[in-house]
């Protein structure tokens, strides 16, 4: 697959760089050579110098996965919405501080009653086909995400919509029974589809998926499934165009793959693991030097659930004492080589939603010890295994295979766990099947596993207590009427600042109860080659690929002027 | 026993599966470390005075790893092996002595078995138990009895035909006492071969399953699962690859040398004699 794409797109400098690099990592596979890699190329300066904007040139980036089809909303995939978010536009947007903004939307408008929205689209909006773009499309798209037959994981918030309608080509209204705070998030989140491609189609089979129509920076050109997606400027863009002509999404499912392609010069920018950020580039300083890494907290966190359905994990202070008995920082540093931080809330620290009371739970052994004390565990057998009522405190840790640094975490938390008496044991299974087998059914002890969270704070669907039916999120069980009422209320509220008074104690009260484990919230890790200028820096909080259309790739840093030389 | 030590195959074999089985007993004597201690201030240090082996991804000192890692290695590649002979042993003196519908069944049997790739099997029933030393020692005893079964099975049909067999069923002798007491012991010299070559495949077998997560289950330590560690880490920490690569590979070796002198000595035809 990769010769292909390199043959036909002249990607490599020299023919013979990539399979040449291929041949020394299998030669370190065995461990005989344990040099450099970097063949010389372009000194650093060549690549340090910077040049005004310009269009032109191609950009060629590593995804994981293929997506399944082009309509993410339908799909519900990462990489679907991913493509897509360079296809489709949404009525709202974040700036790069996170607060909102209008894409489509020229302006928007909360009624009085805050159960009504209008928005005002932009004058002349077109498709890339140069069909206008209407507010009947909006409606069209809201239809078909809410259409029981679409099945659309995302579907939930805008069933919430009781009444949508588009009086003009320029409006769109809808009205919600009682206000709806995650209601713009929801705005700014639906990938707006165009009716006259899609009106009378089944969603599920259509063609669509595979030849999408779109309205933002970029087109589809081509698609070759497993191997790459390649996406062409969409000269009518609503927003006026991008600077550089095409993306190639190169579909590389291995992260050292990925790394050999970045390494052989065959992609421009990729996600890195800490292992990658914090060791094996600084090693290489050839490479280093070509790239510009970029270090951001992500909008996530990897933690420790239990099951409080299951005893002992419906007992306060055995959940405490495990939560005291777990050196967060250590798993960092170990796991995460220190590219991480330690949280209390269920948000990314230092965003509004995140309360700044909170300090992380210690690692604190004899605290553990004390709290297991209360709740009755004694070692009466001497066993070194804590029990209670002839019952030794003993739970088996579920996580996904596959996932090396969630596998080191439960290591870590099964040593450290043992040293204050809790015996466990781990089970790492196959993604699809800890979902199915075990976290649907309800039948698991513990997990450790990560949230990825949007940009609203509002958690309903996690933490509140309806939401416990298989396959839905709250699958730990949790169930405290404070926090139903807190997120009831954070759901109605949209003033930001009550808003936030409102999260602050909800995740006070989380803290108080520790459901769950907070482990660690990771950095995402970007490198992204220097031949591509004009990211903003430092990264916005919005994230390093905030404002990607304005990134441009100068004349003389171009692969093929480079290969012309 | 003097034909092995002469046998230069056979001594090699021995000498490697020897000191490998000596490092693994001893390892709770002669590792430096407790092989799961996790220190995370010292994560992928190089091989060192300290560490003779460096150390992994949270710091866990790779040479005591090494040596409780070869205990469970030799352990499941024994007992899986064990359980594959005794199966193997009697179903084949059951075809070989019988012969007739016993035998066709018994054959079609292996067949069976030897169509289906038995990797794949064990993956399968592995992923739908759930994976342990335990389940990956049946596992693979109960899908490698098939070479056993038709190594005795020819035997005991030559073995039958023999004078000394048809005089003690001449004279009335019980069917066990014929096939335990004088066919078995009689075809055992290819079976203690098979036994040997066979330990060497079933560690292959073992490091195969702990390499994709299947087999032994952390923390504990098997070669295949602390070279799937090193995977993450082989563009700069080559000691976690290279070591238990290298246990994997000399103890494979060792097998197949003993288990290639064993035949050379035991068999007649053969010219190393």
């Amino acid at each position: 697959m990769t010769n292909r794409l390199s043959s036909e797109y002249s990607l490599c400098k020299k023919p013979l760089a990539a399979p040449s690099q291929r041949w020394v990592a299998y030669l370190l596979c065995v461990g005989l050579v344990a040099c450099s890699t970097d063949t010389p190329d372009h000194s650093a300066k060549f690549f340090d110098q910077s040049y005004p904007a310009q269009p032109g040139g191609t950009l060629i980036s590593a995804m994981p996965s293929d997506p399944s089809s082009m309509i993410g909303m339908v799909a519900g995939e990462s990489a679907s919405l991913a493509i897509g978010s360079y296809l489709f536009n949404s009525l709202l947007k974040y700036d790069q501080n996170l607060d909102l903004a209008g894409e489509l939307a020229e302006s928007w408008q909360v009624a009085d009653d805050k159960k009504t929205i209008t928005f005002k689209l932009k004058p002349d909006l077109q498709w890339a086909d140069g069909k206008p773009l209407t507010s009947a499309d909006i409606l069209f798209t809201w239809q078909l995400i809410t259409d029981e037959n679409t099945h659309s994981p995302y579907a939930s918030d805008y069933q919430l919509v009781t009444k949508a309608e588009a009086p003009d080509a320029r409006t769109f209204i809808v009205h919600y029974s009682q206000p709806f705070a995650p209601a713009l998030e929801s705005w700014a989140s639906l990938q707006v589809l165009p009716k006259h491609k899609l009106a009378g189609q089944d969603i599920r089979t259509t063609s669509f998926a595979q030849k999408p129509l779109g309205s933002h920076y970029y087109q589809l050109k081509e698609w070759r499934h497993g191997e790459y997606i390649k996406l062409e400027k969409n000269p009518k863009s609503v927003l006026g165009p991008a600077n550089i002509d095409h993306l190639i999404e190169r579909i590389i499912p291995d992260p050292a793959a990925q790394f050999l392609e970045l390494m052989a010069d065959n992609i421009d920018s990729m996600s890195m693991d800490p292992i990658t950020y914090a060791r094996i580039i600084p090693s290489r300083p050839a490479l280093q030097a070509r790239l510009n890494q970029f270090k951001e907290l992500g909008n996530s966190y990897t933690y420790l659930g239990f099951n409080l359905k299951r005893k002992p994990f419906d007992d306060l202070r055995v959940r405490k004492a495990i939560n005291y008995a777990i050196d967060k920082q250590e798993i960092i540093d170990g796991v995460y080589l220190g590219l991480g931080i330690t949280i209390a809330s269920p948000y990314k620290p230092g965003t509004r939603w995140s309360n700044p009371d909170l300090i992380p739970y210690t690692f604190d052994p004899a605290k553990a010890k004390q709290f297991l004390a209360e709740a009755g565990f004694e070692d009466t057998n001497g066993d070194g295994v804590v029990d209670r009522d002839g019952k030794k405190l003993s739970f088996e840790i579920l996580t996904n295979l596959g996932n090396k640094q969630r596998e080191k975490t439960a290591v870590i938390i099964q040593r450290r766990l043992k040293e204050v008496g809790i015996e466990t044991h781990i089970r790492t299974l196959e993604w699809a099947s800890l979902l199915t087998n075990f976290i649907k059914p309800g039948d698991f002890d513990a997990v450790v596993m990560g949230w990825g969270l949007g940009l609203d704070p509002d958690q309903y669907n996690i933490w509140h207590s309806s939401q416990q039916k298989p396959g839905q999120f709250n699958f730990i069980g949790y169930n405290n009427p404070a926090v139903d009422k807190l997120l009831e209320q954070g759901r109605l509220e949209f003033d930001p600042e009550k808003r936030m008074q409102i999260y602050h104690e909800f995740a006070k009260v989380l803290y108080e109860d520790s459901p769950l484990v907070y482990l660690s919230a990771g950095y995402g890790l970007t490198a992204i080659h220097k031949r591509v200028q004009g990211i903003m820096n430092p990264v916005p909080p919005a994230g390093v690929s905030y404002d990607s259309q304005k990134w441009y790739i100068p004349q003389p840093l171009r692969r093929t002027q480079i290969q012309a030389e | 026993m003097r034909r092995i030590l002469q046998n230069p195959l056979a001594l090699t074999g021995l000498c490697l599966i020897g000191v490998i089985l000596l490092l693994a007993l001893l390892a709770p004597w002669i590792a430096p470390y407790d092989p799961d201690a996790i220190d995370v201030k010292h994560i992928l240090l190089a091989p060192s005075g300290q560490h003779w082996m460096g150390t992994d991804g949270l710091g866990r000192d790779v040479w005591s790893r090494m040596l409780f890692g070869g205990r469970v290695s030799l352990l499941v590649g024994l007992v899986a092996v064990g359980i594959s002979t005794v199966i193997g042993v009697i179903l084949g003196a059951l075809a070989g002595y019988y012969r007739g519908w016993v035998d066709t069944v018994i054959m079609r049997l292996v067949d069976i078995m030897l169509s289906i790739p038995s990797f794949f099997l064990i993956l399968a029933v592995i992923a739908f138990l759930s994976p342990s030393i335990t389940n990956v020692m049946i596992v693979i005893g109960l899908t490698s009895w098939m070479s056993v079964t038709r190594l005795v099975r020819a035997e005991f049909l030559s073995l039958t035909q023999r004078e000394f067999v048809m005089a003690s069923t001449a004279l009335g002798a019980q069917d066990w006492r014929i096939i335990f007491k004088h066919c078995l012991p009689n075809s055992m010299t290819p079976v203690l071969v098979s036994v040997v070559l066979g330990i060497a495949s079933a560690v292959l077998l073992e490091s195969g399953l702990s390499f994709l997560g299947l087999g032994v289950q952390p923390p504990q330590a098997s070669w295949g699962n602390i070279l799937t560690d090193g995977k993450e880490y082989i563009q700069f920490a080559w000691w976690l690859s290279l070591y238990p690569g290298l246990a994997i590979l000399i103890t494979v070796l060792g097998y197949n040398l003993l288990g290639e002198g064993l035949r050379d000595v035991f068999d007649p035809r053969s010219n190393t004699r």
